[in-house]
């Protein structure tokens, strides 16, 4: 009925689609069908996979060899979305820069960016380092052990961010949190950014750094901050974890407060 | 001394300039009265241009966007503007000179075999499948409708053609009782072929009416006036353009250039002010980091190999389109040849669907590939815009040379009914009387005379589905690519996984460079088949018309402001020269239809002659005086001509 002529000039559109939208029909197949064949293959989860391939190439007690090791494995043999070597120069600059002593982490995952931020703490700083799911928290708890971070340092709390964040402060008598990093669902940015600032843990000065606030993006966050006026914000521009080809960014919050 | 001469001099002369207001002088009241005058001539000039500004359609509209989207995209409506002027100017020239003549003083429909729809196609005339063949041109053929109904009315009120008009219309209306409102919509095959609208319904009589207009005289004319004043309109704008060339960039000094003249002073809106704010920052750091990457060196051998790849796949593609477009003209004839009935919609819109899709397809590719070349973004667009004009002729030119060889056909067809014509008539003389002398005119009802095709008719129709569905096309991309795209994202976002606002498919930006393309190859299409079609300039006033509201609506509703808001420096220019090169290219194959096809034998002003222009000459031998004649004879030679055109130019 359509003719083949028709058909042949909708041809040009599907070339322009395919290389235009390369990047992200690459990291589809990266995230998605590959993990999907693993999961099928090997049988076990891909953080475990992580794990494994972390105990046999990397040298424990040194947290440069496994954040390497980390980004070796998620940029050749499977797509894994910690914060890459890119975003996680920001983000040591900051804590750097800054010294912060009491750190907030929601959204642990395999352990990445908690060992990122260790890293660079001052002496005697803390990072509390929340994670919603039972079994990654295991193999990041692990991760941070192999590490070589102890329970002074890095402490894990295995529970939902919104039912963690109003026991704070009775539970692990956190007065203020210096620095938090949030990096879990990005639906849950707007809900736990009013929660901290409800239960009244957030301080002058107090530093938030929100990441993947483009792709996959968190819309309604970042037009509560821009709106509010309780924060300077800065957006830093930058690519996705491992693919250059894909635009995304962190919003650097700087907490104000109200007159 | 001298000084003191000098200075009494000047006295001496300012009193008497101001004699009347220095006091008691002669001149006093003559010279109030005089003041007086000129102040009151001074306020109404002012006046005036105040009125004349006012006057001038659609300002506040453009300013409205000039103020929220800066003054590049504001220079593509002053552009829709200027040419709905010039399409004003044709349409009324043709309507004018050519359509209205024909329709009041001319011979009514019915009267002759040209102006009769032929018996073997009345069935089909008012059949649906043909109404609807053009099913969504009807907003269109509702305004053709409108002209002809007017143009008949002014018809029937003039000359008192009651009866046949009346019965005409009922006929018409009551077709076909099924679908009473749709026997009113036209397409551009059945009914409307034989009316004013096309080339065959003229009649070559020499003079009509009581003014003795000369139809087939100003037919002619009409056709080279449309196209000599498209061609001073547009060269007189360009000499104008050139002299307002402003500041360009050059390459060098272009961090001061920057800094002084980067602000746009139209931009009236805080959004687009913000943006503007941050693309002059974005783009002080791409000079530097162009600086930079200037004193590093680059791998120039490979930079090469890639433009001459892109270029190569660039070329791929074109060629590729038109040799689909010649693929599919042809199997459209195949169609024709094996009789319309056998195929659906499909098949019959082939043609007119392939190449607006590939208009619409290809110019997105060649964006994507020219991001392999690496060059400068102006450098880049230019290139772009070279490439959609080179997608554009071709696929006219293909196009053209198909209708060509429908052309050659059509005449071989022509031959073959006037033998058939000849066997005809003398069958009917057989009939009645059985002289060989001079036989008396028959009275044969015009409907059953055979007809011959009429290729000027079909070059006609041809180009007026070509406009409408390229109209068609621009405004469904502009529904579904912006208006859909914009309701999708404002309304997804609430419930969608990414960002739709500042990811995927965000609110689109106002494409300047391909809708000026667009109306520039529109009005080359125009101009082609102006002269076949003498309802070409109408349809293009209406669907300028609407573009104009249309698209004003759409850019204010769905568009964001560019994130790189750059002026609209030197590219008016640029545009204009594009338009006249297509001006001239475009007027090429019309002439040489003219000069070397011969015209149909039964239908149009000029049928019977051996070619068109030969009006000009019979004119000259019977309308002037002699003496004219010879001096005309004599100031055409060819060199004199050609050395006039020189000089102009």
């Amino acid at each position: 009925m359509v003719s083949p002529a028709i058909v042949l000039a909708f041809i040009p559109l599907i070339m322009t689609l395919i290389i235009r939208y390369r990047h992200h029909f690459l990291l589809f197949y990266r995230a998605v069908l590959v993990r999907m064949v693993l999961d099928c293959t090997t049988g076990i989860s891909r953080e475990e996979r992580a794990f494994q391939y972390l105990l046999t190439h990397s040298l424990p007690g040194d947290p440069d060899s496994i954040l390497d090791t980390f980004d070796h494995w998620s940029s050749r043999v499977e797509y894994m979305s910690n914060i890459g070597p890119k975003k996680g120069k920001v983000l040591d600059r900051l804590i750097t820069d800054n010294a912060p002593l009491i750190v907030l982490e929601l959204g642990t995952h395999c352990g990445y960016s908690a060992v990122r931020i260790a890293r660079g703490l001052p002496l005697g700083a803390r990072l509390y380092s929340v994670e919603m799911d039972e079994r990654n928290a295991a193999i990041a708890e692990k991760v941070i052990r192999l590490a070589g971070f102890d329970d002074d340092t890095v402490e894990l709390i295995v529970s939902p961010s919104e039912e963690v964040i109003p026991q704070l402060r009775e539970r692990f008598g956190i007065d203020c949190l210096d620095f938090v990093f949030m990096d879990h669902w990005k639906r849950c940015y707007l809900r736990d950014l009013q929660l901290l600032e409800g239960s009244g843990l957030l301080g002058k000065g107090s530093i938030i750094l929100a990441d993947n606030i483009i792709f996959p993006g968190a819309p309604h966050f970042l037009r509560y901050v821009k709106s509010s006026g309780l924060y300077q914000h800065r957006i830093h521009q930058a690519t996705l974890e491992y693919f250059r080809g894909i635009r995304d960014g962190m919003a650097e919050l700087t907490f104000i407060g109200t007159k | 001394m001298k000084r003191k001469l000098t200075t009494l001099k000047e006295a001496h002369e300012f009193v008497d300039k101001f004699e009347g207001s220095l006091g008691k002088g002669k001149g006093k009241k003559f010279y109030a009265y005089k003041v007086m005058m000129q102040k009151k001539w001074m306020k109404f000039q002012r006046d005036f241009e105040n009125f004349r500004t006012a006057c001038i359609p659609w300002e506040m509209k453009i300013k409205e966007i000039e103020s929220h989207f800066g003054s590049s995209v504001a220079s593509y409506f002053i552009f829709l503007r200027w040419m709905y002027g010039i399409n004003m100017v044709l349409f009324g020239l043709t309507f004018g000179l050519v359509m209205v003549p024909e329709a009041l003083m001319g011979k009514p429909y019915g009267s002759m075999p040209r102006k009769t729809v032929p018996k073997s196609e009345e069935a089909t005339a008012m059949d649906f499948s043909i109404l609807w063949d053009f099913g969504v041109s009807n907003c269109l053929s509702l305004y053709v409708v409108a002209i002809c109904y007017f143009v008949h009315f002014m018809h029937f009120v003039l000359l008192d053609h009651c009866e046949s008009m009346s019965t005409h219309i009922l006929s018409w209306v009551t077709a076909d009782p099924g679908q009473p409102g749709m026997c009113i919509f036209f397409v551009f095959k059945g009914f409307s072929q034989y009316s004013v609208l096309f080339y065959g319904y003229y009649n070559n009589q020499r003079a009509i009416g009581w003014l003795k207009f000369r139809m087939p005289l100003s037919y002619f004319m009409t056709g080279v006036g449309t196209i000599a004043y498209s061609f001073m309109v547009v060269i007189r704008t360009m000499a104008n353009n050139a002299n307002e060339e402003g500041g360009g960039d050059d390459t060098s000094f272009t961090f001061s250039w920057k800094m002084f003249t980067s602000w746009d002073y139209l931009i009236g809106n805080p959004e687009t002010a913000d943006n503007k704010f941050a693309s002059i920052t974005t783009s002080f750091k791409e000079s530097i980091v162009e600086e930079q990457e200037n004193r590093k060196e680059e791998n120039i051998h490979l930079t090469r190999f890639l433009r001459v790849l892109a270029n190569f796949l660039v070329l791929c593609c074109l060629g590729g389109s038109g040799y689909l477009i010649y693929f599919v003209v042809r199997r459209s004839q195949k169609f024709a040849q094996e009789g319309l009935d056998d195929y659906g919609w499909w098949e019959r819109n082939e043609v007119n669907m392939v190449m607006s899709l590939l208009g619409m397809f290809c110019p997105m590719l060649f964006d994507v590939i020219s991001a392999l070349e690496n060059y400068h973004p102006r450098i880049a667009l230019q290139w772009q815009l070279g490439r959609i004009f080179a997608l554009f002729l071709g696929n006219l030119y293909t196009f053209i040379i198909a209708l060509l060889d429908e052309i050659n056909l059509k005449l071989e067809e022509e031959a073959i009914v006037r033998i058939n014509m000849t066997i005809w008539e003398a069958s009917l003389y057989n009939g009645t009387v059985a002289e060989n002398a001079t036989a008396p005119p028959l009275e044969v009802d015009p409907a059953v005379v055979p007809r011959g095709p009429c290729w000027e008719t079909m070059v006609g129709q041809e180009f007026v589905r070509l406009t409408v569905s390229d109209t068609v096309t621009t405004y469904i991309t502009l529904l579904v690519g912006d208006f859909l795209r914009a309701v999708f994202v404002r309304f997804l976002n609430y419930c969608w996984c990414w960002d739709l606002e500042y990811g995927f498919p965000s609110y689109a930006e106002f494409d300047i460079s391909g809708n000026v393309l667009g109306l520039i190859f529109n009005q080359g299409m125009i101009w082609m088949g102006a002269f076949y079609a003498p309802c070409l300039p109408a349809i293009n006033v209406i669907r300028l018309h609407v573009s104009m509201y249309l698209q004003c609506w759409a850019v204010m509703c769905c568009n964001v402001p560019h994130a790189r808001v750059f002026k609209a420096s030197g590219s008016n220019n640029f545009y204009i020269a594009m338009l006249l090169v297509i001006l001239f290219l475009s007027t090429l194959p019309a002439v040489y239809t003219i000069v070397s096809i011969p015209p149909s034998f039964d239908c149009g002003p000029f049928s019977g002659k051996h070619r068109m222009f030969d009006v000009i000459q019979e004119t000259l031998d019977n309308d002037f005086p002699a003496w004219f004649g010879k001096v005309f004879g004599y100031a055409s030679n060819p060199g004199l001509i050609l050395s006039f055109i020189l000089l102009m130019v």
